[in-house]
């Protein structure tokens, strides 16, 4: 019985409480141990798959050796201290989440040690706990009030930080806000019905007065009634002086040294307040009880669903920011690595923060994908490694996650914003890995993989079906307007300055058309042709071939233009296929 | 002089030194620099759509327009890419308006008033040389270095604007201010090969590597450079190879060196990835 608190034990039975509480616990750490699993199991990036189920436990347990006994072992205990318990990284950029952040995570330990393992810990700690004394009848109201505060702030950055941008799905998100409200609600209810209960008075004064007789307890009751909010209906006020005045000797004598004042719960007492009128009702219905079940059972219900909920990230990200202090990043074996890329995909909370400060989040609102975005790339590379994001008939999406993948300019900063530390350079390089893997590699791969009259011809047979908008006239109009070109006099000019064309000796990287002949082929308005050739994608943008064009032609502009054009042209015409 | 300083995303997470040396550098030359959150140049986009690359390098114009500024880079070709931004906007009206649209999604608007700077123009012209001379403690005297300027400083000369495309001096005359000496190399306005490293690795390797060789057969000890992209581009080049190789050294770093700034804070014991929690 050592687990249930003082008011569970009198009014749940014994049998019931425990099994469904050692149910629910049974389930959290299945599921506990199902999600970690995967972070041995899920693979991100090519070098991922050549490893091990066995290497990675081995990593694991070589790296948890190392930690707990290696030189760093105080260092972990900082970023225990620092990076878990006080949020140092979500601190350092955003300063009302963290506020936010941490009145939920200090209000809900506090709430969990002192009141739900009261008799574990509270008791053990402080011999003369009752829940009813001060300062513990008023603490429990200020650590729900904590949790609320942090909700609302949490929610209210999110309006005040709106980006505009597509924010990823969050799974359960809301279910646990819900669940975790409703806990925090009957919380205060059952607490708000007790304070106004005249049942709850009479239990009490049995317990410490010896006696339940109203007309005996008459004084005290008139006490309780007038300064403390019971709703007695039998009572009216005011009461005669000396009435109250033995009442206050009786409170003193059997209450006072137990029981706080109930105005300190300065969340239930209010409540109770408005709770006054119906109080009878809920007395005869036994609110006292019911509350406590839903109160209970939503605990219960919140624990064994912790692994699938948004809750898990109080596992994760602790985990993965341990792992952050125990070795630096090039100390991780491909093992190692492998398993940290998997707990990142768990241990993302879509905050978005990443998306918020992402250097490429305008070309992502441009192009109206969301794929650039870290958090959507997170998803997305968690969907490819456990095989739901390449499925046949979804062969857009698989395009949509390479273009984002491969326009990432890896300019760091979604790494460094990360609140959870996660190393999102290294995911995203392990993600284009699989990409390419998949047969989805940058546009500037894929394009080789046909010569340029191989291209023009599968554009040709394809004339009247593909149905990708064609982006002529704002991705191209250059090369769609004869003035640009047709001036061209052949004279070479641009072959002979290319240093693409000067490199083009050796066998491996010879181009097959030079400057001058993509001209010559807009001129002959045979710009298929141009689309997959290795000299537009092989073009090093250096602007020889403009700056000295005799005729000031814009080749290298008119080069760029070709290869958006091949982006879209020649992707509506790959061949690939999703796997079936 | 006030300038919203644009690093773009190779400096921050590759060459933080660049980031360093530069700030070492105009703090002590009276240059004030005012962080702005930009966002990509574009350039990247450049081969998927026309319109997002300019939209996202006019985002960043409309950004330093607001808080009226203009924008002063050490990336030359973020460099060449906001200029070419501007000069895409400048000549189509119809671009401009649906640029305009995307901006004002975030009551944002580019009306032309920012200017573009790459920050050798700005030493040796808005400075000046007198000033940049005036500052010089320990000339690096012996020191002989190719400069290399970064195709997009230079090409199309019409957009960047920067020097004479054919035969520049800029970079010259700022290194001999340090000290050292700018050999004459044949290759100099070459590319430095790093755009194609990611679509055709092997040829950006050729092309670098041509450039290297030349640099060193003229005489050179060290490549001096403006542009993360090149700078990266002739380490890692020559990372790996048997043979002792050139190296490159920032032109921040060799003008900070001839002021008598410290090591240190030119970034010269700067790791190679700054990126936190790797």
């Amino acid at each position: 019985m050592a687990l249930a608190a003082t008011s569970v034990k009198k009014t749940m039975p014994h049998t019931l409480f425990h099994t469904a509480l050692y149910a629910s616990l049974a389930l959290c750490v299945l599921g506990l141990l199902w999600r970690s699993s995967a972070w041995f199991r899920v693979r991100v990036g090519p070098d991922a798959r050549a490893v091990t189920l066995s290497q990675r436990l081995g990593a694991l347990l070589r790296g948890t050796a190392t930690a707990l006994f290696g030189a760093r072992v105080l260092h972990i205990l900082g970023a225990c201290f620092l990076d878990v318990l006080l949020l140092r990284r979500l601190f350092a950029r955003e300063k009302p989440r963290w506020l936010g952040h941490l009145l939920i995570l200090a209000g809900f330990t506090l709430l969990l040690l002192m009141h739900a393992f009261e008799a574990l810990v509270t008791v053990k700690l402080f011999p003369g706990y009752e829940s009813t004394l001060a300062p513990y009848l008023f603490l429990r109201n200020l650590f729900g009030a904590m949790v609320v505060a942090g909700i609302a702030l949490l929610y209210f950055e999110r309006w005040r930080r709106r980006t505009g941008l597509v924010s990823v799905r969050r799974p359960m998100a809301a279910a646990f806000a819900v669940l975790l409200g409703f806990v925090l609600a009957t919380g205060y209810l059952l607490e708000a019905h007790k304070i106004a209960s005249p049942q709850a008075f009479y239990r009490m004064a049995k317990r410490y007065s010896g006696t339940t007789d109203p007309g005996e307890l008459m004084p005290l009751r008139a006490v309780w009634a007038s300064e403390f909010g019971v709703a007695f209906d039998d009572l009216k006020e005011p009461f005669a002086s000396n009435v109250m005045e033995r009442g206050r000797q009786m409170h003193d004598a059997d209450c006072a040294g137990c029981h706080a004042k109930p105005a300190s719960a300065f969340v239930s007492y209010p409540v109770s307040r408005l709770l006054a009128p119906v109080t009878a009702l809920l007395d005869k219905g036994r609110a006292d009880i019911w509350l406590l079940y839903l109160h209970v059972f939503a605990c219960f219900l919140g624990l064994a669903t912790l692994p699938f909920t948004r809750f898990f990230h109080a596992v994760a990200v602790p985990i993965s920011l341990l792992v952050n202090a125990s070795a630096p990043n090039r100390a991780f074996s491909a093992a190692g690595r492998a398993s940290r890329r998997a707990l990142a995909l768990d241990a993302c909370l879509r905050c978005g923060i990443c998306d918020a400060h992402c250097s490429v989040a305008p070309l992502a609102r441009h192009l109206g994908n969301p794929y650039l975005l870290p958090s959507h790339k997170l998803v997305a590379t968690g969907a490819l490694a456990n095989g739901r994001l390449l499925r046949s008939g979804r062969e857009s999406d698989g395009f949509r996650v390479a273009e984002g993948a491969f326009l990432c300019t890896d300019c760091g900063r979604c790494t460094n914003d990360c609140p959870a530390g996660l190393d999102l350079e290294d995911l995203w390089q392990a993600g284009r890995g699989d990409l390419a893997a998949a047969g989805l590699p940058a546009p500037a791969q894929w394009v080789r993989a046909l010569p340029a009259l191989a291209w023009a011809e599968a554009l040709e047979a394809a004339a009247g079906q593909h149905t990708a908008t064609d982006p002529d006239a704002s991705c191209a109009p250059l090369s769609a307007d004869r003035r640009s070109f047709s001036r061209c006099v052949q004279c070479q000019t641009c072959t002979n300055v290319c240093p693409v064309v000067a490199q083009s000796i050796a066998a491996d990287h010879r181009v097959d058309l030079t400057p001058q002949k993509v001209m010559n082929l807009l001129r002959l308005g045979l710009r298929d042709l141009t689309l997959g050739s290795r000299m537009v994608w092989d073009c090093a943008t250096c602007y020889q071939c403009q700056e000295n064009c005799p005729e000031g032609l814009r080749v290298t502009d008119i080069m760029c233009e070709l290869r958006a054009l091949a982006a879209h042209r020649l992707g509506a015409v790959r061949s690939w296929k999703a796997p079936s | 002089m006030k300038y919203a300083l644009f690093l773009g995303c190779k400096i921050p997470s590759r060459l933080p030194a660049y980031e360093l040396s530069t700030r070492a550098v105009l703090l002590r030359l009276g240059v004030t620099l005012v962080d702005l959150e930009f966002n990509c140049c574009g350039y990247p986009a450049r081969n998927v759509s026309r319109e997002a690359f300019v939209v996202a390098a006019a985002r960043n114009l409309a950004i330093a327009e607001r808080a009226g500024l203009d924008v002063l880079t050490p990336c030359t070709c973020c460099f060449g890419s906001l200029r070419h931004a501007i000069s895409f906007l400048e000549e189509d009206p119809e671009l401009r308006s649906r640029v305009s649209q995307a901006l004002a999604v975030e009551g944002i608007a580019w009306s032309g008033k920012t200017e573009v700077e790459h920050l050798l123009p700005v030493l040796a012209r808005t400075i000046g040389v007198d000033a940049l001379g005036a500052a010089v403690r320990a000339p690096r005297a012996g020191l002989r270095v190719a400069a290399q300027y970064g195709c997009h400083a230079l090409r199309p000369s019409n957009v960047a604007r920067f020097d004479n495309p054919l035969a520049p001096t800029t970079f010259e005359t700022l290194i001999r201010l340090t000290g050292a000496t700018p050999v004459d190399w044949p290759r100099q306005l070459d590319c430095c090969g790093d755009p194609l490293h990611e679509s055709n690795a092997p040829l950006s390797e050729h092309i670098a590597r041509a450039k290297i060789a030349d640099a060193k057969a003229s005489g050179a000890e060290a490549m001096c450079t403006a542009c993360p992209h090149c700078h990266l581009r002739f380490d890692s080049a020559q990372a790996g190879s048997p043979k002792p190789s050139i190296r490159s050294l920032l032109y921040t770093q060799l003008l900070g060196l001839a002021m008598g700034l410290d090591e240190k804070s030119l970034g010269l014991e700067c790791p190679e990835s700054p990126i936190r929690g790797r």
